[in-house]
């Protein structure tokens, strides 16, 4: 028995009520602790050097006001956009789930791709369109509006993170409300609730645990994202972490990494306690598909608003793409005659693929040993992939530099290497699709497997891997579709001569020539947004 | 090749160099007369120096033919002993593969200085961290040099040219580097290189060619040079009223909420650094907080600096020569030109370089591989594709651009570019970064 919604959910992670019937295996206690201090190692080299700094030194950078301030503008920034994508998200999952909204078939998976655009290409795309001198302002010019509110800054930022990071708060919260029961709002109704109070007084407390899930991937991106503060010229603490590297201050940029990973940590607790709360919200696995909610007079505004998402997200920076592919002129220069080949994009999908299928093997124990028994162990396992998800890319580059050239000259530089970088950022999405879908299985069922003579790994096998496979294959997707636009780690530890779609980008984006980065840039948009397809497919494998 | 070929071959480049002088000579004082560097400075170069594409067939000797001056006519004038010896070192290209296209580049005068042809083949495995890049253009050089000689086999990283060094210092300080040659389109990074002594020396031979000061010493050698300018709007002023020196950008009135800057990009933070070096640090944070007063605009690089100068969003801006050149390249019309303040910070000139990374087993190629970036045809490359300044005195820079010389660029160590953080710190105290 199996419910749908084995997608994107990382959504019924805080669901619990699993019987702990017996204690977990040693051997799979001992593979997710490994698993899970292989995921933290990158951390040991940070400390190293963070100890060689002299410890008055440290708290005067620490408490400077530069410091403090990046603190202040990371910590609302995180506030604002994941607030801001739980406004946009949550609606979108409930108007593509619950309502007769038209194409919603077409609208469910348009609404999850922006989540393939890689976020610089995204900031790059609204500063083109919405910046001075702008597509936007030179359109207005002739009806002689000449200003229009700057794009920079705080405002900006929070837009482009928000439009290309919402996706993550859509899918967890919409696998929530495939999975709960949707006749328990019909009933709230029959017993005298509004629609508006039966959604906040059953359905949101059912979901509550999938949004905060997505929330929380939201916060950790935001957290760790280079690309879009320093296009939108906003201080974030990835922004002073990269121009700190780029200075030659590598203590400077390593304290301010440990403690970037230190506010991840107080946002992990934040969010657990949270969880914690709601984990009374039990959603019922028996999913019945209830009624959709008619929208009546809301059809037409929830249409333009599902509309304008979508322009904003998909259209805008497909269309500055096409425009620096096509336009000579402006800033889409033509580049340097550095000739695209198709072999980069192999190499795209290569690696994507090798750390799409090693996440969700290393997902399983981890997830396995989180959802089933729920101990202060299993938690500490689970949590302690999150850190890496929050190190920024260039944070993690270096420390495995020094990891590979100090320990492990042989693997310095090779494809094992690069791919471990990309476990070791993106395994919460696949532990977090991993763990909501063997919450959906009925342990009962790989008990009555071992009644009948199966060992635990022979009834996990048999039994329950079946099971969760579509979970583990979502989460595998969801990591080869971050691994594609991942860029500061690849530029780091990519093998000598290995190119990628996104070095590339970043080649002939550095230099200006915008106009040969827009072939790559779709060329990686289309291949991810097929990934996206994998990943809402299946909601239809319901047995 | 015989002893004779040989010594054939060491007489040209001699014989060259004399030709050459002459006309460098005049494009010289041309870049003196017009030092409105991108309008007039082109058309100037070439009238003076009109016969120099085609000194190859005005000399019309055979021993022309093949070196990097007589190439532009070579591809059916090339006599058979030429032929011969190329085809054992591989096929030595003509010099239009090098040479870029466009209206910057349609008159270039006869070049000299030493020939790919004059140096040993390139052959076996070398690894190149390339630092930056230019988009792909230093990849396209070295695809050149592979297509030139077979047995080369140059491997690529491509990465940012700090990081490239951290990554260097990393790797050498835990035993060795995969890397031969470190190539970055920084000084800075070359010199935090050579400073943790991870590089081994250049011999005499390849650096002489190149100024004292783009290759301070004998760790690391300059094969491209930009220099800080300000491009101005030619529809919103005139040259006359950009100040002559980068320090008076502070009072200029007509500059006043009108100009752009990229603090966060590494080039303006160099000419930063520089100013600190070259005047003091409260000097430069009083210019910091006077530019602030002006009202500069921001932007994320200085390639938008320029665009935005040419679209006429700002007046003026700082960024470095190239990037309005390339504004210009694509779009001729557009009403951007240059502006080059005299001595002092704002004339510094940076350098794209090259150093051998210590601990390789392949010096002698890598060493070989550096010459060629110093030769005619490498030169000419980054001079007509890169618009940068070649570093070698028989290749003039494209559109007019005054000299190094005339530049008058500031004493200072290009490799102390690399003492980067009292920068930042100042930067980020008075808010620009």
């Amino acid at each position: 028995m199996r419910s749908r919604g084995h997608l994107g959910a990382l959504a019924g992670r805080f669901r619990g009520g699993e019987e702990d019937d017996d204690r977990p295996p040693a051997a799979l206690v001992l593979l997710a602790g490994a698993i899970a201090a292989a995921v933290l190692s990158p951390i040991a080299p940070l400390v190293l050097r963070v100890a060689g700094v002299e410890t008055s030194y440290a708290l005067s950078l620490l408490t400077g006001s530069a410091t403090t301030s990046v603190l202040a503008n990371s910590l609302a920034l995180v506030g604002a956009v994941t607030a801001a994508s739980i406004a946009i998200g949550v609606p979108l999952a409930v108007l593509t789930a619950r309502t007769d909204l038209p194409f919603r078939r077409f609208f469910t998976v348009a609404v999850a791709l922006p989540l393939v655009v890689p976020s610089y290409i995204g900031a790059f795309a609204f500063v083109s369109a919405f910046g001075p001198r702008g597509v936007l302002a030179d359109l207005l010019a002739p009806i002689g509006i000449d200003s229009i509110p700057t794009i920079y800054g705080f405002g900006g930022t929070v837009l482009v993170l928000t439009l290309f990071t919402y996706p993550y708060v859509y899918l967890t919260t919409r696998a929530s409300l495939l999975a709960a029961d949707a006749s328990l709002p019909e009933a709230a109704r029959t017993l005298g609730e509004s629609t508006t109070g039966a959604f906040r007084r059953v359905t949101l407390p059912q979901i509550a645990p999938g949004i905060a899930a997505g929330a929380l991937l939201v916060a950790l991106y935001t957290l760790s994202d280079f690309g879009t503060p320093a296009i939108m010229q906003f201080d974030t603490f990835t922004r002073i972490i990269f121009v700190e590297y780029n200075a030659f201050g590598r203590d400077f940029a390593a304290l301010l990494s440990l403690q970037l990973l230190a506010v991840t940590g107080v946002i992990l607790a934040l969010e657990s306690r949270l969880g914690a709360d709601r984990s009374g919200a039990y959603a019922s696995r028996g999913a019945r598909s209830g009624g959709e909610t008619a929208l009546g007079v809301w059809k037409g505004p929830a249409l333009a608003f599902c509309l304008a998402v979508l322009v904003l997200c998909l259209l805008v920076p497909v269309g500055i793409l096409a425009m620096w592919l096509f336009r000579n002129g402006g800033p889409g220069y033509a580049g340097g005659g550095f000739a695209f080949e198709w072999a980069v994009a192999w190499n795209s999908v290569g690696v994507s693929t090798a750390a799409a299928l090693l996440a969700a093997a290393a997902a399983i124990p981890i997830a396995y040993l989180a959802a089933r028994y729920r101990s202060v162990l299993s938690t500490v396992f689970d949590r302690a992939t999150y850190l890496g998800y929050a190190m920024p890319g260039i944070v993690l580059g270096l420390s495995l530099i020094y990891f590979g050239t100090t320990y492990a000259s042989a693997l310095y530089q090779t494809l094992p290497l690069l791919i471990f970088a990309y476990v070791v950022r993106f395994l919460p999405q696949a532990i977090g699709t991993t763990r909501s879908s063997v919450l959906q299985v009925d342990s009962a069922l790989a008990g009555a497997a071992r009644t009948l003579g199966e060992g635990s790994t022979g009834a996990f096998r048999r039994v329950t891997l079946p099971l969760i496979a579509p979970g583990v294959l979502a989460g595998a997707a969801l990591v080869f579709l971050t691994t594609m636009k991942e860029l500061p780690a690849t530029l780091l530890l990519h093998p000598t001569g290995f190119d990628t779609l996104v070095t590339y980008i970043w080649l002939v984006q550095d230099a200006g020539y915008y106009g040969a980065a827009a072939v790559p840039a779709l060329v990686l948009i289309v291949v991810s947004g097929l990934s996206m397809f994998v990943i809402l497919s299946q909601e239809n494998t319901d047995s | 090749m015989t002893r004779a070929d040989a010594s054939e071959r060491s007489d040209r480049p001699r014989r060259r160099t004399r030709r050459a002088v002459l006309a460098a000579g005049t494009a010289g004082l041309v870049g003196l007369a017009g030092c409105s560097a991108l309008s007039g400075g082109g058309g100037g170069n070439g009238t003076t120096t009109g016969a120099g594409t085609t000194a190859g067939t005005e000399t019309g000797t055979a021993t022309e033919t093949g070196t990097a001056t007589g190439t532009d006519t070579a591809g059916n004038a090339t006599d058979e002993t030429t032929q011969g010896e190329n085809a054992a070192a591989g096929e030595a290209l003509p010099i239009e593969e090098y040479r870029g296209s466009g209206p910057l580049v349609q008159q270039r005068p006869s070049l000299s200085g030493t020939s790919i042809q004059d140096l040993p083949p390139l052959s076996g495995e070398l690894t190149i961290y390339l630092g930056g890049g230019e988009g792909g253009l230093y990849t396209n050089l070295i695809s050149l040099l592979e297509r030139t000689y077979p047995d080369f086999e140059p491997k690529t990283r491509l990465a940012p040219t700090s990081q490239l060094a951290s990554t260097i210092i990393q790797e050498t300080s835990a035993g060795s580097s995969p890397a031969d040659v470190f190539w970055s389109v920084d000084a800075g990074s070359l010199g935090v290189v050579a400073e943790r002594n991870a590089t081994v020396g250049l011999p005499q031979r390849v650096v002489e060619s190149v100024p004292q000061q783009l290759h301070p010493r004998e760790d690391w050698v300059g094969v491209a040079g930009r220099a800080r300018s300000v491009p101005y709007n030619t529809d919103q002023l005139d040259r006359s009223q950009i100040p002559q020196d980068v320090l008076e950008f502070t009072n200029a009135s007509v500059l006043q909420g009108n100009m752009g800057w990229a603090p966060s990009y590494g080039a303006f933070q160099a000419f930063v650094t520089a100013m600190r070096l070259l005047t003091s640090r409260g000097r430069t944070k009083r210019w910091l907080n006077g530019m602030q007063e002006q009202g500069v605009q921001t932007f994320p690089d200085e390639f938008l600096v320029s665009n935005a100068v040419a679209d006429g969003e700002i007046a003026a801006g700082f960024a470095n020569h190239y990037y309005a050149l390339r504004v210009q390249a694509a779009r001729p019309n557009a009403p951007i030109d240059l502006a080059f303040t005299q001595g002092g910070p704002g004339a510094l000139i940076n350098v794209s370089g090259a150093e051998i990374i210590k601990g390789t087993q392949r010096q002698q190629l890598a060493t070989n591989f550096i010459y060629h970036l110093l030769t005619v045809e490498a030169q000419e490359f980054f001079a007509t594709r890169a618009f940068g300044y070649p570093m070698i005195p028989g290749v003039p820079p494209v559109g007019g651009l005054p000299t190094i010389d005339e530049l008058q660029p500031p004493q200072l160590d290009l490799a102390q570019l690399s003492n980067l953080q009292p920068t930042l710190r100042l930067m980020r105290e008075v808010g620009v970064l």
